[in-house]
């Protein structure tokens, strides 16, 4: 009798342990810990710590500081970033607070407020120019 | 189309609202609001007030289960609390600990 109900689609499955999806008509407050990739296209607010990669897609809106992997919006963002890997900035994606990674690709269309900091390397032409007082490497501001 | 999955590396400290299908296969520890389905598979922690549509459990679950639908506590199913459903069936294999409170 317990079986007579058909496992939902999710249940068939097979588990895969870095499967993570907050869908579009799902909002979490709080905090959001964990290992694997994370996929939001809902409404997430809190606070974010993960080891993989977190993806704001189209419609998601996300109200938190992110502490992850790697990171790829695509929707709406408001918080600080601090990503080891690598940010991806998408076309038509609001970003709105402080960016940090290894490396920030922003696409034509995307919309960011905030700072934007990471590594790279100047052209010898422009490095050490002595009118560069930031702290830790070259800051692009917008 | 892909609903909720909170996968089995994720853990959630809060409030989850849910519109859609809910998979539980991480940890929740708070609160859960769901209108639709939630499953909580083996493996998975719910430590939190639950309110749903049809809930199937295969794994634990400590708080309060509030179902406007029927609520399955499978083989393997750990379940500490209270639970309010339309209907309810109880695996052998589960376990539970609480009140059932089927509206008549």
């Amino acid at each position: 009798m317990a079986q007579t109900r058909s496992p939902s689609p999710a249940m068939r499955r097979a588990a895969d342990p870095s499967e993570a999806v907050l869908g579009a008509g799902t909002r979490v407050r709080g905090r959001v810990t964990g290992e694997g990739d994370l996929t939001v296209l809902g409404q997430l607010e809190g606070e974010v710590h993960l080891r993989g990669e977190l993806f704001i897609g189209e419609g998601g809106q996300v109200v938190s500081d992110i502490d992850a992997d790697a990171l790829r919006v695509a929707g709406s963002l408001e918080g600080d970033v601090n990503v080891a890997g690598d940010v991806t900035i998408l076309a038509g994606a609001r970003v709105r607070g402080d960016v940090r990674g290894a490396s920030v690709s922003l696409e034509e269309g995307a919309d960011l407020t905030g700072r934007l900091d990471c590594e790279f390397s100047l052209p010898r032409e422009l490095a050490g120019s002595g009118a560069n007082d930031d702290e830790d490497g070259p800051t692009v501001r917008r | 189309m892909a609903s909720t999955v909170i996968g089995a590396g994720i853990t959630i400290e809060g409030e989850i609202s849910a519109d859609e299908e809910l998979v539980v296969q991480g940890t929740i520890r708070g609160k859960l609001d769901a209108r639709e389905g939630v499953t909580v598979e083996a493996g998975a922690t719910v430590e939190a007030d639950i309110t749903s549509g049809p809930l199937t459990v295969a794994g634990t679950v400590t708080g309060n289960i509030s179902s406007s639908d029927r609520v399955d506590l499978q083989a393997g199913a750990r379940v500490i609390g209270n639970v309010k459903a339309t209907r309810i069936t109880i695996a052998d294999g589960a376990q539970f600990k609480g009140n059932v409170d089927m509206d008549v």
